[in-house]
C-alpha cells in the first residue's frame, strides 16, 4: 500500500466511523421529515473536527488543499450513509464553481466561510424543464444603473436551496449565461422547498423578483463556466452513487447469507447468487469509472471530461440496480416504509436524473469524445 | 517517467524500428481502407493458417533474442527479469508497429500454461521448455475439458495409470482444445485416484504433443474455423519427471492454470476486436451506413461505449494491483465477464446498424466481415468458464454466499 493509499484509508475509515455515530438511519428518518433537513450541530462538527467542508479548498482560502480524490472517498461515504447535509450543494456545486469561475474576488469573499463550515451555498442552474444546460436558461440579469445588477427568474430543483446562505444563480445578460452571488437574505429573493421523490436531498424552488446580485467571473462566461462544473458535479455524484451502491450489495448479500427459505440460505440459490454477481460487477464498475475520473480530473489529465461522463453514466446505471435488486433479494420487506431499502431507492432514482439523465449525459459522451 | 523506463521504452523503439514498420494508427481509420477482418477465431484454409503460424513464431523468436519475449521471466530461465510495468509498457510500444499476430502462442502457451510450469514444474522441465516456450518453438495447449467434464472439471476420467518403471500410462479424450493442431506440447489433467474425493485424485502432466499415442483430431466451431480440437491420449508413456505438482495434488496446478486464464481472456488487447470497441472507429461506421442522426442508434451506442471506457478504467486499477506482485484472483473473473458481455453487444449493436448488410455480402468494405466477430461471440460466454461459473465464483469467493448444496458425495465446480 503506498502512502497516498494509506491516508486515503484513514480518511475513509474516519469518515464512516464519524456517519455511523451521527447519520444513523433512524438520524437519516428524522432529517428527512423536518426542517432544515439537516442538523446544523452535526454539519458543525462534520466541518470542525473532519473539515469535510475544507478538505478540497485551496489552502490561500483557508482549505486543506486536497483534490477530487479525497473528495470522492467522502462522497462514497456520505452517498453510503444518505448523509443528510449540505455537503453535496455547498462543497462538490458552489464551491467548485467558485473555483471554476476563475474569479479571485469572489473566491476570496466566499471560500473562507464555505471552508470553516460558518457557510452553506447553493447552486442555482435548472428551470422548470430540469435542464442544466446554461444554455436554455430563462432568467435575466440587468445592469441597475449604479453599478449593480439584479437578477429576475425563478429557478427549480435548487439542492439546498432553501436553508443557503449563499446562492449562485445563472441568469442571462447581453453577453449570454454569466453567474451570480446572491445573498440569502436579499429583497426579492423568496424560496419554497420542493416536494421530492428522495427527501434526503432537499430541493427548491427559488424566485427572484430584481433581486441585488453580484456578477462572479467574466460577463457572458456562464457557459464555460458551468461546462466545467458539470464535468465536475458528475464525478462528484457519481462518487455519491458508487457509495450507496455498494451499500445496497453489502445490505443484499448480509440478507442472502442469513435468511432461510426451504431450509436453505436464500443465498444459495443460484438465482439470488447471480443476482448479487451482477451487482457486484456494476458496483465494481462504478467505483473503478468514478476514481479513475477524479484521479485524472486532479492531474488535470485532458482526458477528464471524457472519464466524467462515463463515471456519471456507468455509477447511475449501477446505483439504480443494485438498489431495485436490493428489494427484491429483500422480498416483502424490502417493499416496506420501515426497511431502508426504499431510501435508497429513491436516491438512486433521482441522483440518476438530477443532471439530466440518460439522454442528456449519453448525448455529452459522445460530445466529448467528439463523435 | 522514471529514467528506467525511458531507457527500456528507446531500446523497445530502436528494436521495433529495426524488424518492424510502423502501424497506421487503428483508430483514425480512413473507411475502406485496409484490411477490415474482425475475426477473433481464425477461421483460414489451412495452407493460410500455417503461414500465419510460421510468422507468428518467427516474430516471437526475433522478440526473444532481442530480449523483449519473455520480459518477466526469470533470468535462469531465459527471461529478462524485469516487472509487470515493463512488459505493459512494451505492449503500448509495440502496438505502435505492424507486427504478426501472435495469440496463437501467446493466449493460451504464454498466458496460462507458462506460469503454471514456471510455479509448479522440476526444473530440469522449466529449463527444457519454458525458453523453448518464449522462443517460440513449443506452443503448448491447455488439455483440461473433456465431453464429461467441462464447467465440472474436477471431473476428468482421463486415466494415469503408474507403471513398475516409474512412468505413467495416459488414456482418455480431452475435447475443444485450442491450438493442439499445432502445439509441442500440452498440460494435461488426469485421474490418478480414482477413489479419492473427485478433486483430491487429479495429477497434472506436461506431455509433450509428439507422444506415440497421442492424436488431434481437428473440430470445426461455429465460426467455420477450427481452432480446436479433440485430443486423444492412448497409452501415452510419460516419464514422471514430467509430473507438475504433487501425486493426486494436480488440483492446485489447475487453479494456477485457470487464475490466469481469467487474466488473458479478460484482457482486451489489440488488434481488431479492440479496434472494433473503439469510438471512433464506431463512429465511422455509423456516418458510412448514414445511421448518424439515429437518436436510438446513439443512445445505444453511447451505453455502449460507457461499458467499454468503464471496463478500461476496472481493468486499469486490476493492472496496478497485478503490477504490486499480486496473483490474479477471483475478482478477474469480473474482467471476464465484462470482456465478454462488452463485445457480444459491440458485435449486436454493430449488426443493427448495418441492418441487411450483415445477412449477405454485398462486397462492401468493413460490412459483411463483421460477421465474424459475430459469430466468435458465443463463445466469450463459455470458454475459459462460462458466465454463470464466473457469477458461482464471485458470489461464492468474493461476497462469501453460500454454496450450491452438495448433492453428490464430492461436488466441486470448476473454480
Ligand atoms: C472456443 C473455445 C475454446 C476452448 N478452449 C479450451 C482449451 O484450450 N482447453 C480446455 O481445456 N478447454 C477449452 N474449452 C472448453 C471450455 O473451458 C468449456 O467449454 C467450458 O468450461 C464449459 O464446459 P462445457 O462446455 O462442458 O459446458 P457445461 O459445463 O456442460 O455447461 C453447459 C451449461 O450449463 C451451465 N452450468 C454448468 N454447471 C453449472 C453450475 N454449477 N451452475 C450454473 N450453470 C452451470 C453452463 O454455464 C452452461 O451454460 C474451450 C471452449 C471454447 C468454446
Amino acid at each position: 500500500m503506498t502512502a497516498e493509499e494509506h491516508e486515503l484509508r484513514e480518511l475513509r475509515s474516519s469518515v464512516r466511523e464519524f456517519l455511523e455515530t451521527k447519520s444513523s438511519e433512524e438520524a437519516v428518518r428524522k432529517l428527512m421529515e423536518s426542517e432544515p433537513r439537516f442538523d446544523p450541530a452535526v454539519w458543525a462538527q462534520a466541518c470542525g473536527q473532519l473539515r469535510l467542508a475544507a478538505l478540497a479548498l485551496p489552502e490561500e482560502y483557508g482549505g486543506d488543499g486536497f483534490g477530487m480524490v479525497e473528495l470522492g472517498v467522502v462522497l462514497e461515504e456520505t452517498g453510503r450513509a444518505l448523509f443528510c447535509s449540505p455537503f453535496f450543494a455547498t462543497v462538490v456545486l458552489a464551491a467548485q464553481t467558485l473555483l471554476a469561475s476563475g474569479d479571485a474576488r469572489a473566491c476570496a469573499r466566499h471560500l473562507p466561510g464555505i471552508a470553516a463550515g460558518r457557510t452553506t451555498a447553493a447552486l442555482a442552474v435548472a428551470e422548470d424543464d430540469g435542464s442544466w444546460d446554461p444554455a436554455l436558461v430563462s432568467a435575466r440579469a440587468l445592469p441597475d444603473g449604479d453599478g449593480g445588477w439584479t437578477v429576475r427568474g425563478r429557478k427549480s430543483f435548487v439542492v439546498d436551496g432553501t436553508t443557503a446562505d449563499l446562492v449562485l444563480v445563472v441568469a442571462r445578460t447581453v453577453a449570454g449565461p454569466s453567474l451570480f452571488a446572491v445573498d440569502r437574505e436579499a429583497t426579492g429573493l423568496t424560496a419554497e422547498p420542493m416536494d421530492t421523490l428522495d427527501a434526503t436531498r432537499a430541493m427548491a424552488r427559488l424566485t427572484f423578483d430584481a433581486v441585488p446580485a453580484t456578477p462572479v467571473g467574466a460577463d457572458g462566461a456562464g457557459g464555460r463556466v458551468m461546462a466545467k462544473v458539470l464535468d465536475i458535479a458528475s464525478v462528484g455524484l457519481a462518487a455519491e452513487q458508487a457509495g450507496g451502491a455498494r451499500r445496497c450489495l453489502d445490505t443484499s448479500t448480509e440478507y442472502a447469507r442469513t435468511r432461510h427459505q426451504f431450509g436453505r440460505p436464500i443465498g444459495s440459490f443460484q438465482a439470488v447468487k447471480h443476482k448479487c454477481a451482477d451487482m457486484l460487477v456494476q458496483v465494481e464498475l462504478a467505483e473503478a469509472s468514478s476514481r479513475e475520473a477524479a484521479r485524472l480530473a486532479a492531474e488535470h489529465d485532458p482526458a477528464f471530461p471524457v472519464a466524467a461522463a462515463v463515471a456519471h453514466a456507468c455509477a447511475s446505471r449501477a446505483y439504480l440496480y443494485a438498489a431495485t435488486e436490493n428489494i427484491q433479494v429483500h422480498g416483502g420487506i424490502g417493499f416496506t416504509w420501515e426497511h431502508p431499502a426504499h431510501l435508497y431507492f429513491r436516491r438512486a432514482k433521482s441522483s440518476q436524473l438530477l443532471l439530466g439523465g440518460p439522454a442528456v449525459y449519453h448525448e455529452r459522451l459522445l460530445d466529448r469524445l467528439g463523435i | 517517467m522514471e529514467q528506467d523506463m525511458q531507457d527500456f521504452a528507446d531500446e523497445a523503439r530502436r528494436f521495433l524500428n529495426a524488424h518492424a514498420t510502423k502501424a497506421p494508427d487503428r483508430a483514425a481509420l480512413t473507411w475502406g481502407v485496409g484490411d477490415d477482418s474482425t475475426a477473433y477465431f481464425s477461421s483460414l484454409p489451412p495452407e493460410q493458417e500455417h503461414e500465419q503460424v510460421r510468422r507468428a513464431r518467427e516474430w516471437q523468436r526475433i522478440r526473444y533474442e532481442n530480449g523483449f519475449g519473455w520480459i518477466t521471466g526469470p533470468v535462469e530461465y531465459g527471461g529478462r527479469g524485469l516487472t509487470f510495468v515493463h512488459d505493459l509498457l512494451y505492449d503500448a510500444v509495440e502496438s505502435e508497429y505492424e507486427v504478426a499476430d501472435t495469440g496463437v502462442i501467446g493466449v493460451v502457451g504464454l498466458g496460462m500454461i507458462g506460469p503454471t510450469i514456471l510455479a509448479h514444474a522440476q526444473p530440469h522441465l522449466k529449463d527444457r521448455w519454458l525458453p523453448a516456450m518464449y522462443r517460440g518453438d513449443a506452443i503448448a495447449c491447455q488439455l483440461f475439458s473433456e465431453p464429461g467434464a467441462g464447467s465440472d472439471l474436477a471431473s476428468v476420467s482421463t486415466r494415469a495409470v503408474r507403471q513398475d518403471d516409474g512412468d505413467w500410462l495416459l488414456n482418455g479424450q480431452k475435447v475443444w482444445t485450442s491450438v493442439a493442431q499445432h502445439s509441442g506440447i500440452g498440460l494435461a489433467l488426469t485421474r490418478t485416484d480414482p477413489d479419492a474425493p473427485k478433486h483430491r485424485g487429479i495429477t497434472a502432466f506436461l506431455v509433450p504433443m509428439d507422444t506415440p499415442g497421442v492424436e488431434v483430431r481437428p473440430l470445426r466451431q461455429m465460426t467455420g474455423g477450427t481452432d480446436f480440437n479433440e485430443v486423444f491420449l492412448t497409452d501415452v508413456r510419460i516419464p514422471d519427471d514430467h509430473r507438475l505438482g504433487e501425486v493426486d495434488g494436480g488440483w492446485t496446478v489447475a487453479l494456477t492454470t485457470l487464475m490466469n486464464e481469467r487474466a488473458t481472456v479478460g484482457s482486451e488487447g489489440a488488434g481488431p476486436v479492440a479496434a472494433a470497441l473503439s469510438p471512433d472507429h464506431l463512429s465511422a461506421l455509423m456516418r458510412a451506413t448514414w445511421t448518424w442522426d439515429d437518436r436510438a442508434l446513439r443512445a445505444r451506442l453511447a451505453e455502449l461505449l460507457v461499458d467499454v471506457l468503464a471496463t478500461r478504467h476496472l481493468n486499469a486499477r486490476a493492472l496496478q494491483g497485478l503490477r504490486a506482485g499480486v496473483a490474479p484472483g477471483p475478482e478477474m473473473s469480473v474482467s471476464k465477464l465484462l470482456h465478454g458481455q462488452n463485445l457480444t453487444r459491440a458485435a449486436h449493436f454493430v449488426s443493427e446498424v448495418l441492418g441487411p448488410r450483415i445477412i449477405a455480402d454485398t462486397g462492401q468494405w468493413g460490412t459483411y466481415a463483421w460477421t465474424e466477430l459475430l459469430l466468435a461471440t458465443p463463445a466469450l460466454r463459455i470458454l475459459g468458464g462460462t458466465e454463470e461459473i464466473m457469477k458461482n465464483i464471485l458470489a461464492e469467493r468474493v461476497l462469501g454466499l453460500p454454496r450450491e448444496p452438495v448433492t453428490t458425495a464430492a461436488k466441486e465446480v470448476r473454480p
